[in-house]
């Protein structure tokens, strides 16, 4: 091949590059003006609403139910935005995201834009309120009734050893953006184990589900609510009481319960301008674990998209729906101090 | 698809003859004599060796005491970033403009995918397959989109198609032109190339927060993280390909009165092109390989239906969404390729044997899509797919994974091994763990200036004292002892890829057949996500460091065959024919003659292993095998990102260790 009677081509090829890339530019720019001014010309009137979905099924759960009354009935675009938790709350201050229904502990950043800078607002509680601490299948409880509590656990820790942690149990912790003690919690209690980091609830879930298959013994990190605890039965292993003193403790030196996750709402600080109505809808928005738990378990085990299983929860809830759209906003409170 | 060895660019780059001052050469040259002078070198390391040992004492691993506060400070920059976000003018009138601009074309190229309608997307990528006289590619691309709508995530898909398109064109925009200056400069070049080793081995995830601090959530940042993950091979084949224009060609060019411009513009971008053209389809694939990561920051896409089915551990859901990233990866480098070598196509072997004359082909072909479009908007309603034709695989894929586990996990399922579990707790207990302990107790001096020999015998002083220095860093980053976690896995996973693949490669030279099911089959492990897999690893050897391993292993098994199999495809005839003269049997040729020719290229796939296990570690991280892939997902997980940052970065040192160990003597030093 001579380079000569390339060169043309290449020439034909930068020709044609260029107009494509200068189309695309254009197209582009008409397309980013032509969008902007269409969201411009709706934002007189209608906003699109972002809700943040995170990681678990119940956040999800809070967001289908969200959109279908937002849509239907205060006419505005909902778009719900796969998020992690740490970006969505920089996301809620600049307004890139309108709000966050399920919010878990984060004192450190409540602090920065609620009490800091006031870029956030406190839509107030969501209803549930967050129980994380250690677990067992129920199964295993009924084999061994003394690990209903942390000493049965001490006494029983040859029943949890694995290849991974041998000679020491294993304790499975989960997703690593999720506050943790146990580390220090096994060995403030002096138990013989060791933490496995799963790393992912997907990873930790699997081997729950392999062990729970097999009716083997695992003792592991979990939260309420969650709707596999539906699929699953599981049973919850008794630590030390929650204590003010303690929380005060370094986190190596934590020797107590988790503190109660009093689960709340955020959103941007210009949506109740923006978006009136639906900022009222946020702040009132409120339902148990068990409504959240019957909306994540239909998408999730029962197959059913986002909207219909909304669809069906609202039309079961009619006036809990109705309370949403005139009702009061929900007590605020503040998340405390480790979570 | 191709896989490009990343360092083969080293051993081919055509060295420029050195331009020194006579005086500075002639103390270069007995500087290097006296340091070239066998064991010299060794004998200051292992002086280095023991005068650290009886300096420092036995004691195992690194000493805490001389660990910086890096991941405090990195900590602190991290802070500032976030309480000055919105006000520091930088951020406001620079750095947030510019995430919005990108956002917005990411956007735009969106806006204008839905405004083609799925017929007219699919009419124009067949389109452009059919012009490049691809007519298989065009099917291929027709079946693929298809899929795309069918299991309901057309409009995902195009939002994905927007920011790989927005990806590809900017990395082209700066990377060719960064290339040219890197070959055009030694200078650019020794500055630019760590910045592209850290560029391409520092995890995603360990720089998303500040990245989306910065630039903004969604596209925006989405944008930005992808090409800095993925512009780097795009600079480093621009690079080589202007480097390996013959001499004389240039020469030549010279010759005939051209400026440095037009010797660019018409002899070296043009022969250059088809390594810049496989530098777009790695760019491809990498931008590809961040989109589930992408989706953390919120830029949708693919990402999101993988994201949601790990929430609720559905296989199957996460496996079509990640067959669609396949096939979007297939499409673009399917159409990439095409274009690119219709465009080298000697003009004079074109229009033969064609039925259509090119001319009426393109009107053709234009109207096709002019009509695909009217109908999409005009019948179809739009852009997005009809619903009601949804296909799924995840039913018959989670049963099928379940009645595997139920198989193949428990104890006596497989004759001798015993079942998958067993498997894993014999790896961990009596390889992994042990392994660990080993790593993590090496006093430090010896591994620092142990790595130093090791260094000093495979390329002389400087490549010594380059991973010493590495090794030093990993402690003083304080990622000592998750490093060895790390190290071992990796060590392990590249066994097995060795054991694994090596023979693989061979079989496949000796059995053609073999090549053909292998090529699919490697295509695919290399593009699906791995977050794809993460349950799977996980219900077969449970969650822990041979979780890990597994994972590492399935991604970077792909080089190993592949190269192995290339380096022997390439040994030359006349040698082979020499052989055979000799009378020599299958396994001689085969040790004699054939692998030791094809060694370059089999020391390459080792290297190319390595890579890609380290790329893995953060996926190890993800199914309860520690270490540093831990760390890195912990930074952003809990807001901690210098130990994140920290954690990538010995990722990244390690990576640079391995490589420059497995590199063999630089090019140039080569007699």
């Amino acid at each position: 091949m001579s380079i000569s009677s390339r060169i043309p081509r290449l020439k034909r090829l930068v020709r044609w590059g260029g107009a494509i890339a200068a189309g695309t530019v254009l197209l582009s720019a008409c397309g980013s003006s032509s969008s902007s001014s269409s969201s411009s010309s709706s934002s007189a009137t209608k906003p699109t609403i972002t809700l943040v979905t995170n990681s678990w099924e119940g956040s999800l759960a809070n967001n289908v139910v969200a959109q279908y009354v937002i849509e239907k009935d205060l006419h505005y675009p909902v778009k719900l935005l796969d998020l992690a938790e740490i970006p969505a709350w920089p996301a809620t201050a600049s307004g890139s995201v309108s709000a966050v229904l399920e919010v878990w502990g984060h004192y450190n950043h409540y602090q920065t834009y609620v009490v800091g800078n006031h870029e956030v607002i406190n839509a107030g509680l969501e209803g549930p309120t967050g129980n994380i601490g250690w677990y067992i299948p129920t199964y295993l409880l009924k084999q061994h009734p003394e690990l209903a509590t942390w000493q049965g656990v001490k006494a029983d820790w040859k029943l949890f050893v694995t290849p991974q942690t041998a000679p020491q149990g294993e304790f499975l912790d989960g997703a690593p953006s999720y506050v943790t003690n146990d580390a220090a919690l096994i060995n403030t209690l002096g138990l013989n184990m060791k933490v496995v980091y799963a790393g992912s609830e997907a990873a930790q879930l699997s081997q729950i589900e392999t062990a729970y298959k097999a009716k083997k013994p695992i003792i592991f990190y979990w939260y309420t609510p969650q709707y596999f605890n539906h699929v699953y039965s599981f049973s919850q292993v008794a630590l030390p009481p929650f204590t003010q003193a303690c929380a005060k403790l370094p986190a190596a030196k934590i020797d107590c319960a988790y503190p109660p996750y009093y689960l709340y709402k955020i959103m941007n600080s210009k949506l109740p301008t923006t978006a009136p109505s639906v900022a009222k809808f946020i702040q009132a928005f409120n339902w148990t674990a068990a409504d959240q738990n019957s909306v994540s378990y239909d998408m999730a085990v029962n197959k059913m998209s986002g909207s219909a299983a909304a669809a069906k929860f609202v039309n079961s809830h009619q006036s809990l729906v109705q309370s949403w759209l005139t009702g009061a906003p929900t007590p605020k409170k503040a998340p405390v101090l480790g979570t | 698809m191709t896989v490009v060895a990343e360092s083969n660019e080293r051993a081919e780059v055509v060295q420029k003859p050195e331009q020194l001052p006579p005086s500075a050469r002639a103390n270069k040259v007995v500087a290097a004599k006296l340091l070239q002078r066998p064991y010299t070198g060794l004998f200051v390391l292992l002086l280095a060796m023991v005068i650290s040992a009886i300096y420092g004492g036995f004691q195992s691993g690194f000493p805490t005491s001389w660990v910086p506060n890096v991941t405090t400070w990195f900590n602190s920059v991290a802070n500032w970033i976030t309480i000055h976000q919105n006000t520091a003018p930088f951020f406001v009138h620079f750095l947030t403009p510019i995430g919005n601009w990108l956002g917005n074309s990411v956007n735009a190229v969106t806006d204008l995918l839905n405004w083609l309608s799925w017929p007219g997307v699919i009419a124009l990528f067949a389109g452009t397959a059919v012009l490049a006289g691809k007519w298989r590619v065009a099917i291929f691309v027709v079946i693929a989109m298809f899929y795309f709508g069918l299991i309901g995530l057309w409009s995902a898909s195009m939002s994905t198609l927007a920011l790989m398109s927005v990806a590809v064109l900017i990395s082209v925009v700066l990377g060719v032109p960064l290339g040219i200056a890197a070959a055009a400069s030694r200078v650019v070049e020794e500055a630019i190339r760590p910045i592209l080793d850290l560029m391409q081995m520092l995890p995603a995830y360990a720089y998303l927060v500040p990245i989306v601090l910065l630039f903004g959530i969604g596209n925006s940042g989405g944008i930005i993280a992808t090409v800095i993950y993925a512009i780097a091979p795009v600079i480093r084949l621009t690079m080589l390909g202007i480097h390996s224009v013959p001499y004389e060609t240039v020469e030549a060019g010279k010759s005939f009165g051209s400026n440095k411009w037009q010797l660019l513009r018409k002899v070296q971008l043009p022969m250059a092109l088809k390594p810049i053209v496989l530098g777009i389809n790695q760019v491809i694939m990498m931008a590809l390989s961040v989109v589930v990561i992408a989706s953390l920051v919120g830029t949708g896409g693919l990402g999101d239906p993988i994201l949601q089915a790990l929430n609720i551990v559905d296989v199957g859901d996460a496996l079509t969404a990640g067959v669609a990233i396949v096939f979007m990866a297939m499409i673009l480098d399917r159409i990439v390729s095409a274009v690119a070598e219709n465009v080298g196509r000697n003009v004079s072997t074109k229009g033969q044997r064609q039925l259509i004359s090119p001319r009426n082909l393109r009107i053709a072909v234009g109207a096709l899509v002019i009509i695909a479009i009217a109908l999409g908007n005009v019948v179809g309603g739009g852009g997005s797919f009809p619903a009601g034709l949804s296909l799924s695989l995840s039913a018959p894929v989670n049963s099928f994974l379940s009645f595997l586990q139920s198989h193949l996990y428990h104890f006596s399922s497989i004759p001798v091994i015993g079942g998958t579990s067993n498997l894993s707790s014999f790896t961990t207990l009596e390889i992994l763990n042990p392994l660990t302990r080993i790593i993590g107790d090496f006093p430090w001096w010896l591994a620092v200036f142990g790595t130093g020999v090791i260094g000093y015998l495979i390329a002389g002083w400087r490549r010594a004292v380059l991973v010493s220095i590495g090794v030093t860093a990993i402690g003083l980053l304080g990622m000592w002892t998750d490093a060895s976690v790390t190290l071992s896995q990796v060590l392990v996973a590249l066994v097995l890829c060795v054991v694994i693949g090596i023979p693989l490669g061979i079989a496949a030279y000796w059995w053609p057949p073999l090549e053909k099911v292998l090529r699919p089959i490697l295509d695919v492990l290399q593009t699906m996500p791995a977050f794809v897999y993460l349950i799977p690893v996980v219900l077969f050897f449970s969650v822990g460091n041979m979780a890990g391993v597994t994972a590492s292993f399935v991604y970077a098994l792909a080089p190993a065959v592949r190269l192995t199999n290339l380096g022997l495809r390439q040994i030359k005839v006349d040698m082979i024919e020499a052989g055979n003269s000799f009378g020599a049997t299958r396994f001689q040729m085969l040790r004699k003659v054939e692998l030791p020719a094809a060694r370059p290229t089999i020391v390459l796939a080792i290297n190319q292993t390595i890579m890609l296990v380290l790329a893995e570690v953060i996926v190890a991280g993800l199914v309860g095998a520690g270490g540093l892939g831990y760390d890195v997902v912990v930074g952003l997980g809990r807001d901690e990102f210098g130990l994140g940052l920290s954690a990538g970065l010995a990722i990244v040192v390690l990576g640079i260790v391995f490589d420059r160990l497995t590199q063999g003597r630089p090019a140039g030093r080569r007699s």
